[in-house]
């Protein structure tokens, strides 16, 4: 349980995390999500009592993290940047970090198998891909068996193959009744692994719900509908009380050329407020024929997209959306 | 997939006994860890012991070599800085510290400014996040080392001179309580400027910047007042070089008599000490205070 009230914290004119008020849960997997710059590593680097906040408090398990007897048992956190000394071997490594808490060499050797880092564990870190380097992060995280997960971006230069065990561990520690938190930048990422989601922009939560909630929430349904009558389904649509955008022939919202087979030019509407089965009886009903009938949901990224807009650092102007 | 998520079931269920409180004895065994587990230590230690071996060497065949050519000691007799370090064989004994300290100086900063470089020091922090423990078992393991690597080396160093001064008859007078104060001195010294590299260390956190910082104060600042007293005789000048951090402390090794141009041994030690203290204070308060 990580308790965050009022938390900010100034660099200098930044302002980089700005009264941030949050309680992650045990038991399921929290996302943080946020562009990069939004104050992710900040707020969970004063979790871990690395940062002092400007103003406001934050708990973990009840205490502030530097007042428990055994911080190790508490939370484990893979923090961003590698906080690894090159010159170590990964077992050196986590032996020294062991040494702190009396943990005995046997837990050092079981957060190496899994971690899958048995084959290097005794090589120097300085060798590591960023890959071997993020394991060893997790096996840092793992090793005093803690109720809490602090995750900074843990799938950052992992393989697929890596990427789906952060998930399942995640996931897994989380059944357990631990407390998961784990940053991305990657809303299809949050989406699949964690439960709840705090959505972070320009210091500020901007969301702390369900993903599920997230995502409905700030999904727009619509119907593509590709039609040789495109006009005349236009206006019966309106008719009906929906609403019709019609665009050019040919060409999608997308840009991609969408010419009908059969070389009859079809007309491309976007319906929302009707449902598609509506769409297909009004179609029939005038006589229309119906080259496509696709309900779209906006994706996780439109909604993450849309929640963030105002809250991106770097913005590239005029990008694809 | 399936066998790392088997593997996670066996090993990740919560049990007692594993983890235990942070204490201080922990910490230092694991800042002991940390400084032997890394090659940089290895050369020091090494690198350390050679030198003081070596130096003394050196020394003992020149008091040796001086003994037979009246010109020469009539020269050395005449060195106010020869006479002021003292011309007794454990003047040779001891005579490697002032390359010493530059090793000394390097391991003690960078058990610091190692950490901050490479990020390590938010795993240290993080393991123990009330820090100054962390300040306390750096500076007790360096402080350790130290003492019980050049206790290594003078002892190396008296044995392998021993033939040479015994014919110089220049013998380590164990009877003197100067020349044993010199060698406690000597042991004291180093360890004082290891413990000194670690605040400045925990200070400035860069390791060139630290390591630059301390060449200066203990090398490059007594060369400049040397030759700024020779050529004048400003009295700030003279005051100046014999409060500077290093010609203060190395008072403690002298078996020489003391000119007015410098502190007496005790009272150099004690001023070397306090700037120690001073850095350690300041050290303390950024340690405690600044994000990791």
């Amino acid at each position: 349980m990580i308790e965050a009230t009022g938390l900010t914290k100034r660099f200098g004119p930044t302002t980089a995390v700005d009264q941030v008020t949050f309680t992650v849960r045990p038991g399921i997997v929290t996302g943080f999500l946020g562009p990069n710059g939004a104050g992710k590593s900040t707020t969970m680097r004063m979790v871990m009592g690395l940062d002092r906040p400007t103003a406001g408090t934050v708990t973990v398990n009840g205490r502030p993290y530097a007042e428990h007897r055994a911080p190790l048992a508490e939370v484990g956190a893979l923090l961003e940047a590698r906080a690894v000394h090159p010159g170590r071997s990964a077992r050196q490594h986590l032996l020294a970090l062991a040494a702190t808490h009396g943990i005995p060499a046997r837990r050092v050797d079981e957060v190496i198998e899994l971690t899958g880092l048995q084959s290097v564990a005794r090589k120097r870190v300085g060798g590591f891909s960023l890959g071997m380097g993020q394991r060893l992060g997790i096996a840092t995280a793992l090793l005093g068996d803690p109720r809490t997960l602090i995750l900074d971006e843990p799938v950052n230069g992992l393989d697929p193959e890596g990427v789906l065990w952060v998930r399942n561990l995640a996931r897994y520690l989380a059944g357990e009744g631990r407390t998961v938190f784990l940053s991305s930048h990657l809303m299809s990422e949050v989406a699949l692994t964690a439960d709840h989601v705090i959505v972070i922009g320009k210091g500020r939560i901007l969301a702390d719900t369900p993903v599920q909630e997230l995502v409905d929430g700030a999904s727009r349904r619509t119907v593509r509908v590709r039609t040789p009558g495109a006009g005349a389904l236009a206006a019966a649509v309106r008719r009906a009380g929906g609403t019709a955008v019609e665009h050019p022939a040919d060409h999608g919202p997308d840009g991609a050329d969408h010419g009908a087979d059969d070389g009859r030019a079809a007309g491309l509407l976007e319906v929302s407020g009707l449902d598609a089965a509506v769409i297909g009886e009004l179609a029939l009903t005038h006589g229309l024929a119906l080259h496509e009938l696709t309900p779209v949901r906006s994706t996780l990224e439109d909604a993450y997209m849309e929640l963030t807009a105002d809250a991106v650092e770097y913005r590239t102007e005029g990008a694809p959306r | 997939m399936t066998t790392t998520a088997t593997a996670a079931t066996t090993a990740a269920p919560p049990r007692s006994g594993l983890v235990r409180p942070v204490t201080f004895g922990r910490v230092l065994r694991s800042e002991w860890v940390k400084l032997r587990t890394l090659r940089s230590s290895l050369w020091a230690a090494l690198l350390t012991v050679v030198v003081m071996v070596g130096l003394a060497l050196m020394m003992a065949s020149l008091l040796n070599t001086a003994r037979g050519e009246p010109e020469m000691q009539q020269g050395m007799a005449q060195d106010e800085g020869l006479q002021a370090i003292g011309l007794t064989g454990t003047t040779a004994v001891v005579f490697g510290y002032s390359f010493a300290q530059l090793v000394v100086a390097v391991l003690g900063a960078l058990t610091m400014t190692s950490e901050h470089s490479t990020g390590m020091i938010r795993a240290t922090f993080a393991a123990v996040p009330r820090r100054l423990p962390v300040l306390a078992a750096k500076l007790l393991v360096v402080a350790g080392v130290t003492a019980v690597l050049v206790v290594v080396a003078l002892a190396i160093a008296y044995l392998a001179t021993m033939p040479i001064l015994d014919a110089a008859g220049l013998e380590v007078d164990w009877s003197d309580g100067t020349q044993v104060r010199a060698l406690a001195g000597c042991v004291l010294y180093l360890v004082t400027i290891g413990v000194l590299a670690v605040g400045v260390g925990a200070l400035l956190r860069h390791t060139a910047g630290t390591i630059f910082t301390l060449v200066a104060a203990l090398f490059v600042l007594p060369l400049v007042f040397s030759i700024v007293t020779s050529v004048s005789d400003a009295a700030w000048a003279e005051w100046v070089n014999k409060l500077l951090p290093s010609v203060a402390g190395e008072r403690v090794i002298s078996t020489g008599t003391t000119p007015d141009t410098l502190l007496e041994p005790s009272t150099g030690y004690a001023v070397l000490a306090g700037y120690t203290v001073v850095v350690l204070v300041a050290a303390v308060v950024a340690v405690r205070r600044r994000d990791a």
